[in-house]
């Protein structure tokens, strides 16, 4: 059953992703990419990550493809232009994708499938859980992300003021 | 009960009987939400409501809903048909799907749930949050600008009233010690002689009070039914729609009314425990008064300006939420 699912998720998640990519109306791929986020979201519940799927689907279904769609919407139903390719574009890809595919090949040796470790299924992937890892094992790399974050935003503040009084 | 759960096959039937049954129930319930907020809305601008169809005017949705479905489906030319088609589809389903999580007290201690998730009120958070979708969808597919419009101002409008929403539970999670709906309504205190459940609101009247304002910015309500203000923007999201696909957005929202009602109950008003009053029938009845408390919102509150809007949710609401999760905190550690 849970097998079934993994793999159903893990078709519309890969259909979504070549959406984003083939889509030439900008909305379409945004609305791929949500699509995405949902398949990945059932992912982590199937790994009994109940806290993670419901925070993938708030932060990004929820708050940051709904900013895409924003400056979508805004911009108007505007084909994609960029007719322009690269000379050799569809060899490189090729050669690309075959690289790619070869490191994936080479990491992917020696995984299999398991279901997670049944020790607890009520505390894992719950909010205590998480809790307790957060604020007690990864307190330094959360607390520096989270610095980051506050960086990076004050950042997109001045950037966006300072446009503002050049105009 | 518990033993029908824990089998596989049994468990199946069970969720499947009460999905069936859901959806009637829940159904009918909007339907006579939408007649209730006319007739108080009818009563509080002092003239009779809908009082022709049926007994009291009870038969006047059932007479609506067939209007609607006759009416020409009407799609605009040189728009995206499959998202034009598909938003309100994703309003309905955002509303529904809430309900997978929610549990409702029946009789004595038997408890009705279809899926007893541990973060269940996040999952209700994560689902609402999809209905902004229905609503951007809908403006950008009208291709009209007074719907696009009216999409964005929604837009900013959920995400903005979507942190205070959350801010403003947390002291709730915080006393109840868990996320889980069940927990939360069975929270219960020894205080002295007495020992027994209590109404939340008594311990965090601030959070009650910014989930009221939030949730009544969430459903697009008034004061804050910007996105649809009809003297500035027409229908906004709903101007181009009509038939059955504006019923299923009027469905959507009055579904998020009432579950944004059923939430409260569970969260802030002891949700089915009311004494000797038998569970499911005191829950019916604080579900119903908190649904007349937005009715009574939209018929007695102006609207806001759409800076007044952005002010009060970002420059008063969420401060206030993080400064009631700090209070909160700072309390629950110097009681325990």
């Amino acid at each position: 059953m849970a097998i079934a699912v993994f793999f159903v998720a893990a078709a519309i998640a890969v259909l979504g992703g070549i959406g984003v990519i083939t889509f030439h109306q900008p909305i379409r791929s945004v609305l791929s990419l949500v699509l995405v986020m949902l398949a990945l979201s059932v992912i982590f519940l199937l790994l009994s990550a109940q806290f993670v799927f419901a925070v993938q689907i708030i932060v990004y279904a929820g708050a940051v493809m709904v900013l895409f769609l924003f400056v979508i919407t805004l911009l108007g139903p505007a084909r994609e232009l960029g007719r322009g390719r690269l000379r050799y574009q569809g060899w490189l890809s090729a050669v690309f994708v075959l690289v790619l595919l070869g490191l994936m090949w080479t990491m992917l040796q020696g995984v299999q499938y398991r279901q997670p470790d049944k020790a607890d299924l009520n505390f894992f992937g719950t909010v205590q859980a998480i809790a307790v890892g957060l604020f007690t094992t990864y307190l330094y790399p959360f607390e520096l992300t989270s610095i980051l974050l506050l960086v990076a935003a004050i950042g997109a503040i001045y950037l966006s003021r300072k446009h503002i009084d050049e105009l | 009960m518990s033993q029908i759960y824990n089998d596989p096959i049994g468990h199946w039937v069970v969720v499947v009987v009460a999905m069936a049954l859901l959806l009637f129930v829940v159904l009918t319930a909007t339907a006579y939400t939408v007649w209730f907020e006319r007739v108080a809305l009818g009563r509080i601008q002092r003239r009779p409501g809908p009082n022709r169809v049926g007994p009291f005017g009870l038969m006047q949705l059932a007479a609506d809903g067939v209007k609607l479905a006759f009416k020409e489906s009407f799609i605009p030319e040189k728009t995206d048909r499959i998202i034009y088609v598909l938003a309100p589809t994703i309003g309905v389903a955002a509303a529904f799907m809430a309900w997978a999580v929610i549990p409702i007290g029946l009789w004595g201690n038997a408890v009705y749930w279809i899926a007893d998730v541990n973060v269940g009120i996040l999952v209700i958070f994560a689902v609402s949050s999809l209905n902004v979708y229905a609503i951007v969808l809908g403006g950008y597919a009208s291709n009209n600008k007074y719907s696009l419009l009216g999409g964005l101002r929604s837009a900013a409008q959920l995400i903005s009233y979507e942190m205070a929403l959350g801010l403003a539970l947390v002291p709730t999670f915080m006393i109840a010690g868990s996320l889980r709906l069940r927990d939360i309504a069975a929270y219960t205190v020894s205080w002295g002689p007495y020992h027994g459940p209590i109404p939340l609101i008594i311990l965090t009247p601030i959070g009650f009070l910014i989930y009221l304002i939030s949730a009544t910015a969430e459903t697009n309500r008034t004061p804050f039914d910007l996105p649809e203000a009809e003297q500035e923007l027409i229908g906004g999201f709903l101007t181009e729609y009509s038939g059955l696909k504006f019923t299923m957005y009027y469905l959507a929202e009055y579904l998020n009314v009432i579950t944004v009602s059923t939430l409260a109950v569970l969260l802030f008003f002891g949700a089915w425990y009311l004494g000797p009053v038998p569970p499911v029938i005191a829950f019916l009845v604080k579900v119903v008064l908190v649904i007349f408390l937005y009715i009574w919102l939209r018929g007695t509150f102006p609207r806001l300006r759409y800076d007044m809007l952005m002010r009060l949710g970002w420059k008063v609401l969420l401060p206030l939420a993080l400064a009631n999760v700090i209070v909160t905190a700072i309390v629950l550690v110097a009681v325990s």
